[in-house]
């Protein structure tokens, strides 16, 4: 296990989107969703299996993913989470507000110094 | 929600579903080269426990809303609890509001919505002909009936029934009983069945008097103890022995309140008489209601009516069973509830402008709340659940609030007023209704308020724009006042028309003298008294007894008094061979001191004498309009009258006298000019000697009239004569011992009931509405307690600052009066059937209640603007600045 200290804890509600982007990319089974979260951010995001459970449940109780049991390639019985339209719906919204709110927080986190930059 | 297994199952399959992530886990590690030992350790370790995560992935199954209306709930309970004035003057005006709300639900459910207690109730219609006005039930002629009866095109059966006060003998104090004579399928035609013995049958009833008798179950326990071996026991009945077959069982009064059933066969002979019975029928399977309808109306049309005395204008018609049993309280109830139904809105919007002036102490908390996280649902969510802990606790209270108005509802109302009565209690259906009105209370009442608030998040960061929101919901507040006042006017204006016609009915010229007499009336069985002379000799000799009291003025017999029950009317023609269609005349028999002991005037010619004998010639006395109809501005007296219409020469008799019109029975109502007014009005009738009447059935009933001195006391007189007929005949019940005073009080016990209810609720409305006023009005001064200071720092004097507030209660109260007024003119149109001689717009009673309610409002003002008048400027600027 290398490299805790730069690995960031997610918040509850961005973790929701992320899971929901992920599994834009196809349906996906709880592991999977971990190991892709893991790689997109090049190891620096640290999904808790005690945050990722509950939060695919939620969003399934949600009805932004469903859920349901599958065989994995070795024929062992794995749930297999797909976004449903509902969910697809809320990703693209999530991501509209956090564009806008990355900008704003980047707008004061990095003031523009002179008139014309941005 | 899930069901137990359910959730077991799913709790296996979590298990499942994190154990394969963990070999998933393992299986990678080992592929990428850790010895199965160390990859299990590892994923071990990176999953962390195990069971901690299913616990939590657990909690987002199970109903979230529950956990957070839980939590909700708890912060509503500890947030009431912290403000307990709030929270009982909030839940005490629930609970007033919810309460008289459950109660008068429990009204309408017991007598509107339950379904009737027959077999298939809905297949069962009442065939008449026109539906009378008021009271009576809707009847049809014996001799169609015998028709309808053979006829089975449209009914399966129909049965004819009707109701007596008859009187039972041989047992103790002869006892006055209801009792129903009734066609012998009667019972079956309603599916009852008897609990002891049997039903009757066809050879049960011979013509008008079968000596087979059933029993009602409340009779049968308090005259026989419930005695399962009473069939074949004897009861006298009107002095004929009648033989027990059967007893019902308590659920089944029908005709209500009957003691005794008896078995009737009508036999119709329209030649001679004809009598308007009323009938209930069963609908043949497979007709609908309006297939029925329009074919009785067709079967009716020719049905025979040039038999017999003259029928004109029938109009035939088919109702159900259940609205001919309620009908006349159904308008009555649904006013009543909507009536209430506006107490509870106005009471609604009193809390509603507390939760108001609380949510305005509680913008910090708003605002942290916000701030913290809370959406803006949650907000409003928070603040409902809080409303509804409130509403809640008021129906808690309420349903105690409707336990006490339910018992004082029978208290108070006048007995029989209401059909099915014994099916009013708080039921589940009424606890329900209890809980759907408090969901719905906390919503009307929490909504706005709960609305407001949460939009405090939306501007919270705008330091300017929250005095925007207090402005708003200042306009808010002045809203729900006006709302309350306008509510209030129409309960007040309904409440005024009502006691206005109240009182219009008690003004009535009668045309007698009710005070200072007693009435009793008497039946006379045919059994002891066979014939018209043993009657006469009856009715003279407790007359000459009566005369004989001391402080008695006069003394008199008639067969049927005024008031009550029941009544014939005939034709009448005068000799000159004029016949006036469809003119029919009260025909009553009198003794010689009638119209003294009644307080009639007679207005011309003489009163009866003792000399006006059976032998002699036959006399009459009209009443004033017969007079005026017959013989217009002619003198009357001399002329001869006839009530048959091919007379015998001894049918003729002589007008001797003429005396005022007598307002003769309350039931006599007739509707004249616009259809919602109904007048009671005097009576025209046609009077004969006692003495010269021949018929039994015209002595049967009769009712002696006692007038008193003046200032001789009632009491002795009453114990006097009750003692002169006991002496005279111990068998006899008397019925009505009552003075007339009395009786006419009982008939208007009804109309004085509804116009005390409604002025009642109307009185709470006007309280409610008035502490509306106060409370914006109060809390608008305090907050402009600054401005004020500082008007009277520039000079404004007391008088002025009390003008300024009153000027703004004007601005609160007269948009609610002309709403008012409004949604009164459109409203109390419902109580025009109830009004006795005023029309439901009667401009008196509207400006006399707009004069009251903005009287009641400047009052209610007066004392926060005294208040405001006295603000030391002084303290104030100190205190702020």
């Amino acid at each position: 296990m290398a490299g805790g200290q730069s690995r960031i804890e997610l918040l509850q509600g961005t973790l929701d989107v992320i899971i929901l982007q992920t599994l834009r990319w196809g349906p996906q089974h709880g592991f999977g969703v971990a190991q892709m979260i893991r790689a997109r951010s090049s190891d620096t995001l640290q999904v808790d299996t005690g945050s990722l459970y509950p939060a695919l449940h939620r969003l399934e109780r949600a009805k932004l993913v469903e859920a349901k049991w599958d065989r994995s390639g070795k024929g062992q019985r794995v749930r297999v989470y797909r976004l449903t339209a509902a969910g697809r719906k809320r990703l693209v919204a999530e991501r509209t507000k956090w564009e806008r709110m990355t900008q704003a927080i980047a707008g004061i986190l990095n003031p523009p110094i002179t008139e014309g930059e941005s | 929600m899930r069901w137990p297994w359910q959730r077991r199952a799913r709790e296996m399959a979590l298990t499942e579903e994190l154990q394969s992530h963990l070999e998933m886990a393992i299986e990678q590690r080992i592929q990428r080269g850790e010895s199965p030992a160390a990859a299990r350790d590892n994923a071990l370790r990176e999953f962390g426990n195990v069971t901690h995560v299913a616990e939590v992935t657990r909690e987002m199954w199970g109903a979230v809303w529950i956990e957070r209306l839980h939590q909700d709930l708890r912060f509503a309970v500890r947030s009431l609890w912290r403000s307990p004035t709030f929270t009982i003057v909030a839940s005490l005006t629930l609970a007033l509001g919810i309460g008289v709300n459950t109660a008068m639900f429990a009204v309408v459910h017991g007598v509107l919505l339950r379904p009737l207690p027959f077999a298939d109730s809905d297949r069962l219609f009442v065939p008449s002909y026109a539906m009378p006005p008021f009271g009576a039930t809707p009847r049809m002629f014996d001799d169609h009936y015998v028709q309808l009866a053979k006829d089975t095109s449209i009914f399966e059966g129909v049965a004819a029934y009707g109701t007596s006060t008859r009187t039972i003998t041989g047992v103790g104090d002869p006892l006055r009983v209801s009792a129903s004579r009734v066609a012998d399928h009667f019972f079956s035609l309603l599916g009852a069945r008897p609990q002891v013995g049997r039903l009757f049958e066809e050879t049960d009833a011979a013509g008008d008097d079968g000596t087979a008798i059933i029993l009602s179950d409340a009779f049968w326990r308090g005259r026989f103890n419930a005695n399962p071996s009473v069939v074949g026991t004897s009861i006298v009945l009107e002095g004929v022995s009648r033989t027990v077959v059967g007893v019902m069982p308590a659920s089944f009064d029908f005709p209500a309140a009957t003691d005794v059933w008896q078995p009737w066969r009508v036999v119709a002979n329209p030649k001679e008489n004809v009598s308007f019975i009323p009938v209930i029928g069963r609908l043949k399977p497979g007709l609908t209601d309006e297939q029925a309808a329009q074919m009785f109306s067709a079967y009716a049309s020719h049905l025979p009516i040039d038999v017999g005395p003259p029928r004109q204008g029938l109009v035939p018609a088919l109702t159900p069973l259940k609205t001919v049993l309620v009908g006349n309280v159904r308008t009555p109830l649904l006013i009543f509830s909507g009536a209430i139904g506006f107490v509870l809105l106005i009471a609604c919007a009193n809390v509603a402008n507390l939760l108001l002036m609380r949510v305005a102490t509680r913008d910090r908390e708003m605002a942290v709340r916000a701030a913290l996280g809370a959406g803006r649902w949650r907000l409003v969510r928070q603040l409902l659940t809080e409303t509804l802990a409130l509403t809640t606790l008021g129906s808690v209270a309420g349903i105690a609030v409707a336990l006490t108005t339910l018992r004082l509802l029978s208290v108070l109302a006048p007995a029989n007023m209401l059909p099915r009565a014994d099916g009013i209690r708080i039921d589940p259906w009424t606890l329900a209704f209890t809980m759907g009105l408090a969901i719905v209370t906390a919503i009307v009442c929490g909504a706005i308020p709960a609305l407001h608030a949460s939009e405090h998040r939306l501007r919270a960061s705008l330091a300017a724009g929250a005095r925007t929101v207090t402005g708003g919901r200042q306009r808010l507040r002045s809203l729900l006042v006006g709302g309350e006042i306008a509510l209030a006017l129409v309960l007040l204006t309904g409440a005024g028309l009502l006691v206005r016609s109240f009182d219009r009915m008690r003004s009535v010229d009668l045309g007698f003298d009710p005070h200072s007499t007693l009435v009793v009336t008497v039946d006379l069985p045919a059994a002891r008294y066979a014939t018209a002379a043993d009657m006469r000799e009856f009715d003279a000799r407790v007359l000459a007894n009566l005369n004989a009291i001391p402080g008695v003025e006069s003394a008199g017999v008639i067969n049927w008094a005024p008031f009550g029950n029941g009544g014939v009317s005939s034709s009448l023609f005068p000799d000159d061979g004029r016949k006036f269609a469809g003119y029919s005349v009260g025909a009553l028999s009198v003794s010689p001191g009638y119209f003294r002991a009644m307080g009639i005037h007679l207005e011309r010619g003489r009163a009866f004498t003792d000399d006006d004998r059976a032998n002699g010639a036959r006399v009459a006395i009209l009443s004033h309009s017969v007079a005026e109809k017959f013989w217009p501005g002619e003198n009357p007296i001399g002329k001869r009258i006839t009530s048959s219409e091919k007379p015998d020469p001894s049918d003729w008799l002589t007008v001797v006298g003429v005396v005022n019109d007598v307002v003769q029975a309350a039931g006599l109502v007739r509707r004249t000019g616009p259809a919602s007014r109904v007048t009671s009005s005097p009576a025209p009738a046609n009077y004969v000697p006692l003495t010269q009447t021949n018929v039994p059935f015209f002595l049967r009933r009769v009712a002696f009239v006692v007038r008193r001195h003046e200032d001789a006391p009632s009491a002795p007189i009453a114990v006097a004569t009750t003692h002169i007929l006991r002496e005279a005949d111990p068998n006899l019940a008397l019925e009505t011992v009552a003075s007339m005073s009395d009786i006419l009080g009982r008939t208007t016990a009804e109309p004085r009931f509804q116009s005390r209810m409604l002025l009642t609720f109307s009185l709470a409305a006007l309280l409610l509405a008035m502490i509306g006023v106060y409370g914006v009005l109060s809390y608008n001064l305090s907050q402009r307690q600054q401005e004020i200071g500082v008007r009277i720092a520039l000079g404004a004097t007391p008088g002025e600052i009390a003008r300024m507030v009153m000027r703004g209660t004007t601005s609160l109260v007269v948009p609610g009066i002309i709403v008012g007024l409004g949604a009164s003119l459109a409203l109390t149109r419902v109580l025009g059937r109830f009004l006795f001689q005023i029309t439901a717009t009667d401009p008196t009673t509207f400006a006399f209640v707009v004069v009251v309610l903005a009287v009641v409002a400047l009052a209610a003002a007066a004392i926060p603007a005294r208040r405001a008048a006295r603000i030391d400027p002084s303290v104030l600027t100190r205190a702020t600045g």
